[in-house]
């Protein structure tokens, strides 16, 4: 009963015209920035964030989170027009997307990752706003000891779910908190790291480092060759897929949904890591595992639903324990922070209209996407054949504006460019970006966590292994690096996380 | 070995977190029971000494790529032409102004990096810049440079 006056509070907050805008916004720039290759939902957030500032909060956070799950539609439309990923989570939708879009069957095959993504997106918002509020109930007990422990073990786990080494992923980790550092330290008022220079005392920015990495790195990635795409010339009709399409994917739409979502709940999971494993979980159990990767339907229903689904579920962690487990979430708690809110066990009861205003307009802006992908693709189409070289120069500047923006300072234009140059040498050097983001925005809290469990056990380390989950999530993290350092779970874990 | 991306790779982080471990130190390290400033970047620092060395031994047995092959192929150049265009505008778009700084570098990037016909580069160069910024001062009430020589 409490759920239902919850939702209907929430529906009361979403369905206000502003906030109803905000949402349209979102899930229009998620879409576009999906199907666009090159700009993704971390940059679009980030150059978006200053622009939510000029209005409430309630409306800011649910443009971003729309922005985020509306990524997750629109990356299939290139996965399966041109063979060109919009997203990291969709790569696995061009195996068989493409190869149905080849073979005449474009109509299905984007119909198909329309109507995974709305189902699995709504069946997570469903287990959303059933889990957040008992998992809120619980970590109210979190002290810091527990609060240190689990973001150790979030991190731990994003290195362990890298794609490569997961010494290099540590490293990227331990230099994002060293960045989370940079400025004057909360507890003994000392600049650190600042080489005398004010611009620093406040910090590095989130939103400069953000577009370096992942906006003016992915640009210099994409200009060190010539970017060419071929659309596949093929009538786009009957986008309805037929009863044989549906019976071929039902299960693999339920299994990808769940797989999706507790996989989301996971820091470092996610929707990239969902939907490889759904792709790899379709195939081990199909009667004819030959017909993937030629064509098969269920190829791209159970990776789409599974990367909606993760959306959905990545949105527990943030909401009720205030730890974001992926980038975005990290950028979407930068979002929380600069609108005055704290995600966390207590949002839900100090500010109940914000966090089920986001639940519902998560049913709406997925209501939304379905509605703006089927009959909007032959837009999409037109988006995709804009010519890089004059994309390109455009989202550059969008960059700049967006950074010059969020802090009013020529200074934070030049922090954009030398992560994007880092950014763009990470790559080459074969360091992921991604948990330098995460550890640099969870490295305050993480030191602050640690200083504050030593303050209370006075000086004992122990104190994080006498309490219980504490105790449990280091366990965790520590067999998360044995794991990585044995050579068979090593091997198995670069499996699946190169996509089986 | 010695032309390794991994040793050299290694070798970059071996560094900063000696850097770190160093500033760590210098910034004080406190009490276990009230850790001062430096505690948390002097562990920063030692862990990512470690884990640097890691990568660098891994280096001697496996060295992968060179680093000059990194770049075989690639048209590094043109990147250096857009790091460098960037950084310009950056250092200079307080004094000149938003827009006018937007259209050079939006000129200079569409013509001379992968060359737009420039009946279709000028219009959009000089267009979007004024676009956005009506946008951004205008209806957002955001203030962007209008310049100091003018």
């Amino acid at each position: 009963m409490d759920i239902l006056q919850n939702l209907a509070l929430g529906f009361g907050v979403a369905l206000d015209p502003v906030n109803l805008l905000a949402c349209f916004v979102g899930v229009f720039v998620g879409t576009l920035v999906g199907v666009l290759p090159g700009i993704g939902p971390v940059s679009a957030m980030a150059l978006l964030l200053p622009v939510t500032l000029s209005g409430s909060p309630q409306a800011g956070i649910i443009m971003m989170a729309g922005i985020y799950y509306g990524s997750m539609y629109g990356g299939s439309t290139t996965s399966i027009l041109v063979n060109i990923p919009g997203e990291a989570s969709s790569v696995v939708t061009c195996l068989d997307g493409h190869e149905m879009a080849k073979q005449g069957r474009a109509g299905p095959a984007l119909g198909m990752a329309a109507m995974s993504s709305f189902i699995a997106g709504t069946v997570a918002i469903v287990l959303l706003m059933l889990i957040a509020p008992v998992l809120a109930r619980f970590a109210v007990a979190f002290g810091p000891p527990e609060y240190f422990s689990l973001m150790v073990l979030g991190l731990t786990l994003l290195g362990f779910m890298s794609q490569g080494s997961m010494a290099k992923a540590m490293i990227m980790a331990l230099a994002g908190v060293a960045l989370g550092l940079v400025g004057i330290d909360q507890i003994n008022a000392t600049a650190r790291l600042t080489f005398d220079r004010l611009e620093l005392l406040d910090g590095v920015g989130l939103i400069p480092v953000v577009m370096g990495l992942f906006g003016v790195a992915e640009i210099l990635s994409n200009l060190e060759h010539v970017v060419r795409r071929e659309i596949v010339a093929t009538q786009i009709d009957g986008l309805w897929p037929g009863a044989k399409d549906w019976a071929a994917s039902k299960w693999a739409l339920v299994r990808g949904t769940v797989l999706g979502f507790f996989l989301g709940l996971l820091p470092g999971g996610g929707a990239v890591i969902a939907s490889f494993a759904s792709y790899a979980l379709e195939k081990r159990l199909s009667a004819n595992p030959h017909r993937f990767g030629k064509g098969a339907i269920e190829g791209v229903a159970g990776p789409e639903a599974a990367n909606n689904a993760a959306a959905g579920g990545a949105f527990i962690p943030l909401l009720t324990l205030g730890i974001p487990p992926n980038v975005v979430m990290a950028l979407l708690l930068g979002a929380f922070i600069v609108h005055g809110l704290q995600p966390g066990p207590l949002l839900m009861t100090q500010n109940p209209a914000m966090f089920w205003g986001v639940v519902a307009s998560m049913y709406i802006g997925n209501l939304m996407l379905l509605v703006l992908n089927l009959p909007l693709i032959g837009l999409w189409v037109q988006v995709l054949r804009a010519p890089y070289n004059i994309l390109f120069p455009m989202i550059l500047l969008f960059c700049i504006v967006g950074v010059f923006c969020s802090g009013n300072s020529a200074f934070d234009v030049v922090v954009m460019i030398v992560f994007g140059v880092l950014g763009y040498l990470f790559r080459k050097f074969g360091y992921e970006a991604a948990p330098l983001v995460l550890a640099f925005v969870l490295g305050p809290m993480l030191e602050n966590n640690l200083r504050k469990s030593l303050i209370l056990s006075q000086g004992d380390f122990a104190i994080l292994v006498a309490r219980p989950i504490s105790a449990i999530c280091l366990a965790l993290a520590l067999l998360a690096i044995v794991g990585a350092c044995a050579p068979a779970l090593g091997r198995g874990r670069k499996a699946v996380a190169a996509g089986a | 070995m010695i032309r390794s991306a991994e040793f050299w790779g290694g070798l970059f982080w071996l560094a900063l977190g000696a850097f770190l471990a160093w500033q760590g130190r210098d910034l004080g390290l406190g009490r276990l029971n009230d850790p001062g400033s430096g505690f948390a970047l002097l562990w920063i620092g030692a862990i990512m000494m470690a884990l640097a060395s890691a990568v660098i031994l891994g280096a001697f047995r496996h060295p992968g790529q060179s680093v000059a092959s990194l770049w075989t192929e690639t048209r590094w150049r043109k990147l250096a032409l857009v790091v460098a265009l960037l950084l310009g505008f950056a250092l200079a778009f307080e004094r000149i102004g938003f827009v006018p700084g937007a259209v050079a570098l939006l000129l200079a990037l569409m013509l001379l990096v992968d060359p737009v016909d420039p009946r279709k580069a000028v219009p959009l160069a000089v267009s979007a810049p004024i676009a956005i910024w009506f946008v951004v001062t205008k209806l957002l009430k955001i203030q962007l440079p209008v310049g100091t020589l003018w």
